[in-house]
């Protein structure tokens, strides 16, 4: 291991410690866990699904926008490598994924259309419990190796930690509605990208960055500053005005 | 497990083929009661702007039953919708059972004696409730319970469409399985695309994805295809079936 990669990856563990120790935005944590992996493993971009109530999975976080590798991640709602990895426990691995058409007819064609070569699928585990999936895509065929595979379920295992905001929690009642908060403050942050979006001719992507922009510069919590633009509490155009301050300013 | 998945089934295929809002969530109720072993159920809107009030039941008891709360402006069912969770009462004429008296004391002459109501929700917003009704006490089974919630999902479905005042009903999704609809709702596009229509016509989520689901239906798309379209600047928000009254049926 390279001693830069090294520290990159103590890094990303520190930064969720310190999360962890803080108080934190769900959201915004299970966002930086996926462009941590894509970042520090040897994949394209990874996704992050979790189920609700009835077993469905919902995609919560993705270190892309790109519109395709949502469309591929969403479709593991009924086939594919996650939604296996979810039902299983256990982690799924498709080093090639011409191999595996037979498997998940919908999702391998789809996938590979949107040029992904192998998929890797890690569990979201706490005690006993599944709670979703951690989908981490690679553009070229092979096998990730074990290094990779143990620090990816490491961040996935931090992150499912970090789900259950009241830690004490047995009850499967409560670890389940603590869940759909965070897909709710999912929710509400896409629809907040499209009101920004909207009113600022912007791609989600620059949406999204002006809304963490904002957030980060008057220390509030990702979710609330979505909340607030959703409920049109914070005005949208004063989180736009701020982004293009910022843009001008650099 | 194999039961719920059945279970689950039949709830998503009860409204196919219902020729209008009402008819599906009356279907929805039926369905409750055949599967859920409860005495009756009904189905209530409680959303600003909306009216308030029972909208579809298994049979003119439980319609009955559940107005009871409109009247007395008290209920589970308004405090399911209030907290966003679901209100449980295995006995309505317990000695300790103190909340709404004017409700309770109504409903326990009509035989009622348990009441559970599960709140419906639409993106984020709790719209209505799902009331299941019983004659005998006791609390409902771990099953019975998850089969509830599963059908309080797919009363959204209903209710969106009594919301858009003039949707379109004869090139609407009915003949689609409820799971399938609601999965085709629940998408990273369509929460995009609901912002998008907040902004542009200046109204709340839930209107917003009331009126996307209305020019789904005209268009003859699904939820998510309209979504696409609009994230993608494909489909403009500008046009007049955007407007007021939902749009949907005309101009196309």
């Amino acid at each position: 291991m390279s001693p830069g990669r090294e520290a990159d990856i103590s890094r990303a563990f520190v930064s969720m410690a310190s999360s962890l120790a803080k108080g934190y935005d769900v959201v915004e944590l299970l966002e930086e866990l996926t462009t941590d992996c894509a970042r520090l493993l040897d994949v394209a971009t990874a996704g992050l699904l979790l189920a609700d109530a009835r077993g469905v999975l919902h995609l919560v976080a993705a270190s892309s926008e790109a519109t395709r590798m949502l469309e591929i991640l969403q479709l593991q709602r009924q086939d594919g490598p996650c939604l296996d990895c979810y039902r299983t426990a256990t982690p799924v691995s498709v080093d090639d994924l011409e191999d595996a058409a037979d498997r998940w007819p919908v999702f391998v064609p789809a996938a590979l259309a949107a040029g992904f070569a192998s998929v890797h699928a890690l569990p979201m585990r706490l005690r006993d419990s599944t709670l979703g999936a951690l989908g981490l895509f690679g553009t070229h065929v092979g096998a990730l190796n074990d290094d990779d595979l143990v620090l990816g379920q490491g961040l996935a295992d931090v992150a499912s930690v970090a789900l259950l905001q009241d830690r004490a929690a047995a009850d499967s009642a409560v670890v389940r509605e603590q869940l759909q908060n965070a897909l709710n403050s999912r929710v509400v942050l896409e629809q907040a990208k499209g009101v920004l979006a909207q009113l600022g001719n912007l791609q989600m992507d620059e949406a999204f960055a002006a809304m963490r922009g904002y957030a980060r510069a008057h220390q509030l919590a990702l979710s609330a500053v979505a909340q607030g633009i959703v409920a049109r509490s914070l005005l949208a155009q004063t989180v736009l005005d701020h982004a293009s301050a910022r843009r001008t300013t650099r | 497990m194999r039961e719920l998945e059945q279970l689950r089934e039949h709830l998503g295929a009860a409204m196919v083929g219902a020729d209008t809002p009402l008819a599906a969530a009356d279907q929805l109720c039926r369905a409750c009661v055949e599967m859920l072993e409860v005495d009756g159920a009904s189905v209530s809107v409680v959303h600003e702007g909306a009216t308030r009030g029972t909208f579809g039941s298994s049979g003119e008891l439980s319609r009955r039953i559940d107005e009871f709360q409109f009247t007395f402006g008290e209920g589970p069912c308004l405090d399911a919708v209030r907290h966003g969770s679901p209100v449980l009462v295995a006995d309505l004429d317990a000695a300790t059972e103190q909340r709404w008296p004017a409700f309770r004391e109504a409903v326990v002459n009509e035989g009622v004696s348990a009441v559970f109501a599960l709140p419906v929700a639409v993106t984020t917003s709790y719209v209505g409730a799902l009331d299941l009704f019983r004659q005998s006490r006791g609390q409902l089974a771990e099953e019975q319970i998850s089969g509830g919630l599963h059908a309080a999902r797919l009363a959204a479905l209903p209710l969106m469409d009594l919301m858009a005042a003039d949707v379109n009903w004869d090139s609407a999704a009915r003949g689609d399985d409820g799971w399938e609809q609601l999965a085709s709702l629940e998408r990273v596009e369509v929460y995009q695309a609901t912002g998008m229509i907040v902004a542009a016509l200046d109204v709340d989520p839930v209107e917003a994805v009331v009126r996307l689901r209305a020019n789904a239906y005209a268009r003859a798309m699904t939820a998510s295809e309209i979504a696409f379209a609009i994230v993608e600047r494909r489909l403009s928000l500008d046009g007049p079936d955007w407007r007021a009254g939902s749009g949907g049926g005309s101009g196309l």
